[in-house]
């Protein structure tokens, strides 16, 4: 059985129903292409939209289907001649959908969706630029279309990638996987032959592209594959965080959350790479007190990186 | 009941109520309209379940008196031109371009299956236009931009929802007060705009209670959000996108003008941060010099952290010593060492100090 439900079908039978009035006669295939429907419920739907009337049910009221030679024509008196209107959720899907799609580099921003888009936002009473924003991410255009464009070629490709967590910059080979946009940021999940693994790299960190002629063979990537994921022998800090600080716990994986008095809070976090605890050591100063770290990590961590930061200052 | 008797009462009572031109009871919709149980209280909950699917659709059922009726009555009808969707006099070109950004952009448990049907039901222009030679469009509409290899290189995940996004842009559209729970605190709001992003939605809007312009993550709301009339406020032609703000944006007061070193490892990094137009200088070693006008010194020097002793605050003086004293007071805490952490954290010894 379908799962499509009752209303589904309604809601979809008054958008064929203009459609078709409005068309000398579609074949069932293009409706059926059209809509996204299959071929015996578009017959079964349409069969039970010609049993439909309105009291006292004299003929002239009744829509009338003709349904022959693999075409449809379809003729009422009834005021469905125009599609419904669209609810708020599904105005809301179109203009997220679009504008965010506009956003994305190399997307023609004078094409037929932008046009669309403003008309759409015109009848809706929203302004497509003012009041609607979706930012997929940033990402230098031509990175990003040299990286789809490798993925979809099946071509390796060097990379000059610079890892934030690491603060390094490094030129690699990786097999391009997929280009995705997920949350906000643009990735590209690859097989990184640096590292031997598969990795998933932010594609506005990427500095450079450059597109070798060896193809490969690699399997679809694996779903869900984190930014970060901690191992269970990374290193470990413990933190003492002050009220204001309270965003690192929104912001990052933490493993544990003990609530201390005055809305302090302590908490473990997984290090993947040392710059990264420097970077937010430094910038929660005095809101963030390290309590303790796993041997691995050198105790005055900030202390030094704020002694490095210094010696430009000094100098 | 069968999906296919509930559509086809459901079908009867969308064409009955559109038909009427008087608001009918209850009483006579289960007259009229076929499909309906006989029993009183089986036909309430039967007819109730329906007046809610069709509301989900988008069908606008209204309930009103029923005029000359003593002793007073209430009934309902489908105002045909509410019912219409407004004809945006889209172009062949533009639905498919619609449908297709609908398929490729979509927003986490919400269906836009609906919304590309309503969109496909609109007979396009060229087709009337067509049969007397005048049809000046192109038919581009017939080579989709939504084929399979193309959607797999617009990989998108879905954008997270949030229990008041519809909400929000119902306001947003039809400029109506939102009152709502933030940090504790009830607001009022002009809802003027929605962003996502850095992978979260954003409502920016006129706040009541501070006087000013304010933008509000929309998962830090709390409760329910109520609306009000509509109309009630004139949107800003250059409302200030709130959530675009720069974490050295955020505050008020007369800015002050920074000026910003970042060497040339992380120029491209710093380039894409603050646009281009805010490069003021380009250095033949590659590293280049930005000009921030800061409103808020903590925001400056989170972004100038970021990227270690890659960057630095040149001007002005004020806050070049401001940066100095803060990572000075980092080395002078870090005095008192702190006790070791095993790796493994069911060894981890706790001491007391």
């Amino acid at each position: 059985m379908s799962r499509v439900t009752a209303g589904e079908r309604l809601q979809r039978l008054l958008a064929i129903i203009p459609w078709v009035a409005a068309h000398d006669g579609p074949s069932i295939d293009e409706i059926c292409e059209r809509f996204e429907v299959k071929h015996n419920e578009l017959v079964a739907d349409l069969t039970l939209a010609s049993m439909v009337g309105v009291y006292p049910f004299t003929p002239d009221e009744l829509i009338e289907v003709i349904i022959d030679d693999g075409r449809v024509w379809v003729h009422y008196a009834l005021s469905f001649d125009r599609p419904l209107r669209l609810t708020p959720e599904q105005a809301l899907v179109l203009v997220a959908a679009g504008s965010g799609l506009l956003t994305v580099p190399g997307v023609d921003p004078d094409g037929p969706l932008a046009r669309g888009l403003a008309k759409l936002a015109r009848t809706l009473d929203v302004d497509a630029d003012e009041t609607i924003d979706i930012d997929l991410g940033l990402a230098p255009a031509a990175v990003l279309e040299q990286l789809q464009e490798a993925s979809r070629l099946r071509l390796q490709v060097e990379i000059d990638y610079y890892s934030y967590g690491r603060d390094e910059r490094t030129v690699r080979v990786v097999d391009p996987l997929r280009v995705s946009a997920q949350q906000g940021q643009w990735y590209l999940q690859a097989w990184d032959h640096l590292r031997g693994g598969e990795r998933l790299f932010r594609v506005d960190r990427v500095r450079a592209v450059r597109r070798l002629e060896s193809a490969f063979d690699r399997p679809a990537p694996s779903d869900g594959l984190a930014s970060f994921v901690a191992e269970p022998d990374d290193s470990r800090v413990e933190l003492e965080l002050a009220p204001a600080a309270r965003w690192v716990v929104d912001q990052y994986p933490v493993e544990a959350v003990e609530q201390l008095p005055g809305g302090r809070l302590r908490v473990t976090l997984a290090v993947g790479a040392q710059p990264w605890l420097e970077r937010l050591l430094l910038r929660l100063g005095p809101d963030g007190l390290v309590i303790a770290t796993s041997d691995d990590l050198a105790s005055d961590v900030a202390a030094a990186a704020a002694r490095r930061i210094l010696a430009r200052y000094e100098g | 009941m069968a999906s296919s008797d509930r559509l086809e009462r459901l079908f009867n009572l969308t064409a009955t109520l559109l038909a009427t031109n008087r608001p009918l009871s209850a009483a006579e919709i289960r007259e009229r309209v076929p499909g309906y149980p006989d029993d009183k209280a089986t036909f309430r909950r039967a007819f109730e379940r329906d007046k809610e699917a069709l509301r989900e659709m988008g069908v606008p059922l209204i309930l009103e008196p029923i005029a000359g009726r003593q002793p007073a009555e209430e009934g309902y009808r489908i105002p045909p031109d509410q019912y219409e969707l407004r004809d945006p006099g889209l172009d062949p070109d533009e639905i498919e371009a619609l449908n297709f950004a609908a398929s490729v952009v979509q927003l986490e448990g919400v269906s836009g299956l609906g919304a590309v049907w309503k969109l496909r039901s609109i007979a396009s222009p060229a087709t009337a236009s067509d049969a007397d030679g005048a049809a000046g469009h192109d038919r581009s509409a017939d080579d989709r931009p939504g084929e399979s290899d193309e959607v797999e290189a617009w990989d998108v995940g879905a954008l997270p929802t949030n229990p008041h996004l519809v909400p929000f842009f119902v306001a947003v559209a039809e400029r109506r007060p939102a009152v709502f729970a933030y940090n504790g605190q009830t607001r009022t709001v002009d809802p003027y705009r929605l962003d996502f992003v850095r992978g979260q939605w954003y409502l920016s809007g006129f706040d009541h209670l501070r006087h000013e312009e304010r933008s509000y993550r929309l998962d830090r709301i709390a409760g329910t959000v109520e609306l009000g009339p509509g109309a009630s406020f004139d949107r800003p032609s250059t409302s200030i996108p709130g959530a675009r703000l720069q974490p050295w944006e955020l505050g008020s007061g007369e800015p002050q003008i920074a000026r910003v070193l970042v060497d040339g490892d992380q120029a491209h990094l710093a380039r894409q941060a603050v646009g281009n137009d805010a490069v003021i200088d380009e250095r033949v070693d590659g590293s280049i010099v930005v000009e921030l006008a800061v409103t808020n010194v903590g925001g400056l020097r989170s972004f100038v952290l970021g990227f270690l002793e890659h960057a630095e605050i040149l001007e002005p003086p004020e806050l070049r010593r401001e940066m100095q004293r803060w990572l000075e007071a980092i080395v002078d805490r870090a005095k008192p060492r702190p006790r070791a952490l095993r790796t493994s954290r069911s060894t981890r010894k706790r001491t007391a100090t």
